[in-house]
């Protein structure tokens, strides 16, 4: 028993890729929970996905440029998705059209450009490793740059959390309270191109913004509090992306969709028996007035 | 002259449009601090689009709004609120955020700003609400709740968008007292008023708009008028509560 649970959980971090990337996946799970609840919360949990694709027409000018150099195309992520966010912000802002209407026209646009950089420069392995990642390349380079946007993000949110609630729950109370309220909005849309950035090592840009909604989603069927939200998420990504590595590991399938479908298990699982909201608690509910009568 | 000067809000020869169409014309007033100011027309009349200019929201065409009040104690509760209620966030939380002219982003809250958002949360009669999410409360709790931030707030302005729509009559009469204490304290306050029964009971000026001009009267004249000719009262109250006055 001892020996098979060795060879499960402990034999694969031997390895110093996998451990690379057992730790490169916690400093994610840190990160992007808290900005998956929020992105829920406001509705705009799609604002991720479109995210996540704008930033790949940089990476893949990174590429080019650099070949495959993590940090050069990290920067390049951050670049050209701030871009598009800024772009995406600007014509909503100038046409009357809504943000999400925007950045939908934008992240396809993005996608279609990211592929055909890749395509024209790269060889389709390249392609499949950009869009889905690779637990392999994690290197000491690509995991201390994990970290530290990881590390950044957290500050930065726990400097903005007071202005990003209020903004969250009143945003004209906050207009009121400070000239500088626009910025909690555009500071947020960064921590998102960051943490996309840092994530599509490991999970690929598609992929990436799945460890940042799925835990936040399935958290709501759990909790009604910010806090308990945050809590629940982190914890949830922190189980899915070790337990979606190490599935990865033995099972010999790609580390990005195991990390991500763990991920969605969690969800199904949280959405069927979950305290709030999920089937589990709406049977329970509807028993209880008969009960009663 | 020198009253005048003391007044924190002034309105000069205002004139006010809303999409191109002109709502307000020459509205001229010296809102008195201290004093609850009711604002009272027909649905159209422009009284939402006024506290929007003194709001700072929306720029005058011409004239001026002049508001010595620092923009961060300034309160206004519009009737349609931004507020997103499916947030999670308690009752004494949504307090608490009214300490943002003075904690602004970063500096935590010490005790003693906990015990002053617990006292006003007493004063309200919301106490036992404290931790009570936002989205479960009923529109007589949330008001209370939101007027619990303003009082958090410091506010030296108050602007009130129909305060009592939606609400229960024991929250009137929590916040009816609330409100002239507000005032006593030094606040000025301008609420939107349909209900001729809240008006006698908070309005010490009323400013009428009417036909996209703005009409000073004292609140006996308004009684006055009520009792000597019953055609202007529903006109001037306007719109749904036209047969309750």
């Amino acid at each position: 028993m001892l020996a098979l649970l060795d060879a499960w959980f402990l034999a694969p971090f031997d390895y110093g890729f996998m451990r690379r990337a057992v730790v490169g996946g916690l400093a994610l799970s840190l990160a992007a929970p808290p900005l998956g609840v929020f992105l829920v919360l406001r509705g705009m949990s799609l604002i991720g996905d479109a995210m996540a694709h704008a930033i790949l027409p940089g990476v893949a000018l990174g590429f080019l440029l650099a070949g495959f150099s993590l940090p050069i195309m990290s920067v390049g992520g951050v670049l050209f998705g701030l871009l598009v966010a800024l772009l995406a912000g600007a014509v909503s802002k100038m046409g009357g059209q809504r943000e999400d209407a925007a950045m939908a026209s934008f992240f396809i646009i993005s996608l279609a450009a990211g592929v055909m950089l890749i395509s024209i420069g790269g060889s389709s392995v390249d392609l499949t490793h950009v869009l889905f990642g690779s637990i392999l390349a994690i290197n000491s380079t690509a995991l201390l740059l994990i970290a530290s946007i990881s590390t950044l993000i957290v500050i930065i949110l726990a400097i903005i959390f007071r202005a990003l609630v209020v903004e969250c729950l009143d945003p004209l109370f906050l207009r009121g309270q400070s000239r500088r309220s626009g910025w909690v909005h555009s500071v947020f849309l960064g921590l998102l191109v960051l943490n996309l950035t840092a994530g599509f090592q490991t999970l690929g840009t598609l992929m990436a913004v799945g460890l940042m909604m799925l835990p936040a989603t399935s958290a709501r069927f759990w909790s009604k509090r910010l806090e308990g939200l945050i809590g629940i998420a982190i914890v949830l990504a922190m189980i899915a992306s070790t337990g979606g590595l190490l599935l990865s590991f033995h099972l010999d399938i790609p580390s990005g969709p195991s990390i991500i479908l763990l991920a969605g298990v969690g969800y199904l699982l949280s959405a069927l028996f979950g305290r709030y909201h999920s089937l589990a608690a709406k049977l329970r509910r509807k028993t209880t007035p008969l009960a009663l009568e | 002259m020198s009253e005048r000067s003391l007044s924190r809000l002034q309105l000069h020869d205002l004139h006010l449009a809303q999409g191109g169409r002109t709502v307000l014309e020459h509205v001229d007033g010296d809102i008195k601090p201290g004093a609850i100011t009711a604002l009272i027309g027909a649905n159209g009349a422009g009284k939402s689009t006024l506290i929007q200019a003194i709001m700072g929201e929306l720029r005058p065409t011409s004239g001026e709004v002049v508001c010595t009040v620092d923009k961060a104690r300034r309160a206004w509760l519009p009737q349609q609120l931004a507020l997103d209620l499916t947030f999670p966030m308690s009752v004494e939380e949504l307090v608490m955020t009214g300490s943002w002219p003075s904690h602004g982003a970063l500096k935590g809250y010490c005790a003693a700003h906990y015990r002053k958002g617990r006292d006003i949360m007493a004063r309200l009669g919301i106490s036992h609400l404290a931790h009570r999410p936002l989205g479960e409360l009923s529109g007589g709790q949330r008001q209370r709740a939101l007027i619990g931030r303003t009082l958090m707030q410091e506010a030296a302005l108050l602007l009130l968008d129909e305060p009592f729509a939606n609400v229960d009559s024991e929250t009137v009469d929590v916040l009816i007292p609330i409100f002239r204490q507000m005032a006593d304290d030094g606040m000025t306050l301008i609420v939107v008023l349909h209900d001729m029964d809240h008006l006698r009971r908070l309005a010490d000026e009323v400013l009428m708009l009417n036909g996209g001009r703005g009409r000073w009267l004292a609140p006996s004249a308004l009684n006055h008028q009520h009792h000597a000719s019953a055609q202007i009262v529903p006109f001037t109250i306007g719109g749904r509560h036209a047969g309750t006055a």
